[in-house]
């Protein structure tokens, strides 16, 4: 196996190509940072690690379990800093340092967006508009909003069960739930898809290669004609791309997730995703913590497919060209297909593997699937059915690449 | 031990590349001879488990050898007619690794690849990238492959194939150093390759086996005699018309033609001593025309 990997990494095009990810590493690090801003007392607009910081100190202020009594407090303090001079003033820098005092609770009021709106369109106004007795149906109104669109506009893309199953997840949410600071697990699940992706297709590169490369080479028949030939050596080369697979991916993730949570801290790791305007809507009952490990697994378990299909495609038909396009349609022509809005379509895309590179969508879409009787979202039947098919696509590798002739 | 073959035929879409062969192959070095195009390299490619036979069998010891798998294969070194090789690794990574496929422990096969390097002459070039060798030393990095499990079986096809004179010559005696005791079975279609290193010769034409025997046997079989004759300028096309002409040397009014002719072909014309190029082109001469380095 030692020798396989030597074989994939000899070549120079391949070093560039290990470095490829860690240059997108940077650049997402520098599109995250100028997009984490922060308004100060005085009006004016800060970034970077400066903003971090003061987006930390003002939901520190507000940061506990999001009760009752809190909703009405936090009603209450925007409709302070509503009717404040700064707030009606026509000057934006006036505007400006009124806007600073709600950051600490801009997050519950883009929630409540959702909550005191419709359930498909956000208000951004919505917590303007609320009386401190309004509180009490901020978390009974994401129920009632769904059981409206389920009733009504949302009717039929899904049949009876699958209606109450998504009712039944609405409802067991824990709440209240507590609020913190999580601009760290924001910017991460939001990234990762593109660290994942990028990772996957750079592995389909390094990895084309194991192969086709022995009949690109002309070393078949020196490989073919050896002891281990058609057995062990084969088995080596499947070894080597999980393994290059799984050691790039995991120092990928690792370092992405350590510099990210560096930069903005671990703090929220215990919110609910749907503390958040993205996740509020959807039915997986998890905290970013938990969507974290999803999205570190799901994408561990894409990656690792992707490779595996890349190496069946290398094997079978010799052509480390036609294997390097294999995740490039797969993770491109979803996107395409996606235009078709039938709900068999949907169901369809819903499953196919570039769902597992981007888990952070798939707790956020109403994918539903019957399975023996029982409804269940696409995250788990995902992580089911594609171990099963990489415990599959293991040996189909081996026995394809070992009956090879060399003509 | 035996390799035996037993009506071998490989079929191809439209062609027959291998035809019903049968012999049989113990220690000893075998000239496989025939133009391109004959179906060596098919042949050996079944010998060395490579492509599965149409029909037929090959058995080593009297076991198929398709069946025995890695315990034939443990016996057998190859050298392919395109020898292929990973470009970015050293002569030394390179052997290390085709010892490891071929299930030879590490430390031994520091040994084996130390004492073989020394052999081919290739130890200054250990460090070397394969790809910055020359087409020598690309070929001697290629039997040295070959020969790293100490093979009973020692397939090379054309190895001598694209190399220049004198490592031809250097090449050929390194075969010969290294053929003691085992089976090696060397197809070329340049006649000097195997005239004085092969017990035994093979002759092969259109999938078929057409002649073997040792030099002796071949030359002794063979229904015709050589001649030599000077013509003038004007007769030489006549001549060429009616007997296979093997050497045509140019004179100052003339030709001197060696030529194949079972009966003396005209007055003054004296017979020479036949040779394994003079069958070879007695039997297949119309073919060899297309070849630019047949002799």
């Amino acid at each position: 196996m030692y020798y396989e990997i030597k074989k994939v990494l000899s070549r120079r095009g391949r070093w560039i190509a290990l470095l490829f990810p860690v240059a997108v590493l940077i650049l997402v690090l520098y599109f995250m940072l100028s997009d984490t801003w922060y308004t100060n007392s005085s009006g004016n607009r800060q970034t970077g690690f400066a903003a971090i910081a003061g987006q930390k100190a003002a939901v520190r202020e507000w940061s506990g379990l999001l009760t009752e009594e809190r909703l009405a407090q936090v009603i209450e303090e925007n409709h302070r800093i509503n009717s404040s001079k700064e707030h009606q003033s026509e000057d934006v820098q006036q505007q400006n340092i009124a806007y600073s005092r709600k950051q600490g609770i801009k997050d519950i009021l883009y929630t409540m967006g959702f909550a005191y709106g419709s359930f498909q369109d956000w208000n951004y106004a919505a917590a303007d508009s609320l009386t401190k007795e309004q509180a009490s149906e901020f978390y009974p109104n994401r129920v009632i909003r769904l059981k409206e669109w389920l009733a009504g506009e949302g009717a039929d893309g899904f049949h009876e069960k699958e209606k109450q199953y998504l009712i039944r997840q609405y409802e067991a949410l824990e709440t209240p739930y507590y609020y913190e600071y999580q601009d760290g697990w924001k910017n991460l699940l939001q990234w990762s898809p593109t660290i994942i992706m990028i990772t996957t297709l750079v592995l389909a590169y390094l990895c084309a290669g194991i192969f086709a490369d022995e009949f690109r080479l002309k070393a078949g028949s020196v490989f073919y004609s050896s002891c281990h030939g058609r057995g062990k050596a084969v088995r080596a080369k499947v070894k080597a791309g999980f393994l290059i697979a799984t050691a790039m991916y995991w120092m990928e993730m690792l370092l992405y997730s350590a510099v990210v949570l560096g930069i903005y801290g671990t703090q929220g790791i215990n919110c609910p995703i749907q503390s958040t305007m993205s996740g509020w809507k959807s039915f997986y009952n998890i905290t970013n913590g938990q969507e974290y490990l999803l999205i570190l697994f799901g994408g561990y378990l894409g990656c690792i497919f992707m490779t595996a299909l890349v190496m069946l495609v290398s094997a079978a038909a010799k052509s480390s060209l036609l294997a390097v396009m294999v995740p490039f349609v797969l993770i491109f022509l979803p996107s395409f297909l996606g235009e078709i809005r039938h709900p068999l379509m949907q169901k369809i895309l819903g499953l196919l593997p570039d769902q597992l590179l981007q888990m952070n969508a798939v707790v956020k879409y109403f994918n539903l699937y019957g399975i023996g009787g029982k409804i269940t979202g696409a995250a788990p039947v995902l992580l089911v059915l594609y171990s099963v098919l990489l415990v599959i696509v293991a040996p189909v590798i081996y026995v394809t690449y070992r009956r090879k002739q060399v003509y | 031990m035996e390799l035996k073959v037993t009506n071998l035929t490989k079929e191809f879409k439209e062609t027959t590349a291998v035809d019903h062969i049968s012999l049989s192959m113990e220690n000893g070095v075998y000239g496989l001879l025939g133009v391109n195009g004959a179906g060596k390299t098919t042949f050996m490619r079944m010998l060395c488990t490579l492509i599965t036979p149409t029909s037929g069998s090959i058995t080593y010891g009297g076991k198929n050898i398709f069946e025995m798998d890695e315990e034939y294969r443990k016996l057998l070194g190859y050298l392919p007619q395109e020898f292929g090789f990973y470009p970015d690794f050293t002569v030394w990574d390179y052997l290390m690794y085709i010892a490891s496929i071929k299930g030879i422990r590490p430390a031994a096969a520091k040994k084996r690849i130390r004492l073989l390097l020394h052999q081919t002459g290739l130890a200054r070039v250990q460090n070397r990238k394969m790809r910055k060798l020359s087409g020598g030393m690309k070929r001697r990095a290629g039997i040295a492959q070959a020969m790293l499990n100490d093979p009973r079986i020692l397939i090379l096809d054309e190895p001598t194939a694209g190399l220049d004179p004198g490592e031809r010559v250097r090449f050929r005696n390194l075969i010969s150093e290294l053929s003691q005791d085992r089976l090696v079975l060397l197809s070329t279609h340049i006649v000097s390759d195997i005239e004085y290193i092969a017990n035994e010769i093979l002759l092969m034409h259109a999938g078929r086996i057409v002649h073997a025997g040792t030099q002796q046997e071949i030359l002794s079989g063979a229904p015709v005699r050589v001649w030599t004759l000077a013509v003038p300028k004007e007769q030489v096309a006549y001549w060429q018309e009616r007997y296979t002409i093997v050497n045509m040397k140019t004179l100052p009014r003339g030709a001197e033609l060696r030529l194949l002719a079972a009966d003396c072909p005209a007055q003054g014309a004296s017979e020479e001593a036949l040779t394994l190029e003079d069958v070879f082109l007695f039997y297949f001469g119309e073919r060899t025309g297309e070849e630019h380095d047949v002799l």
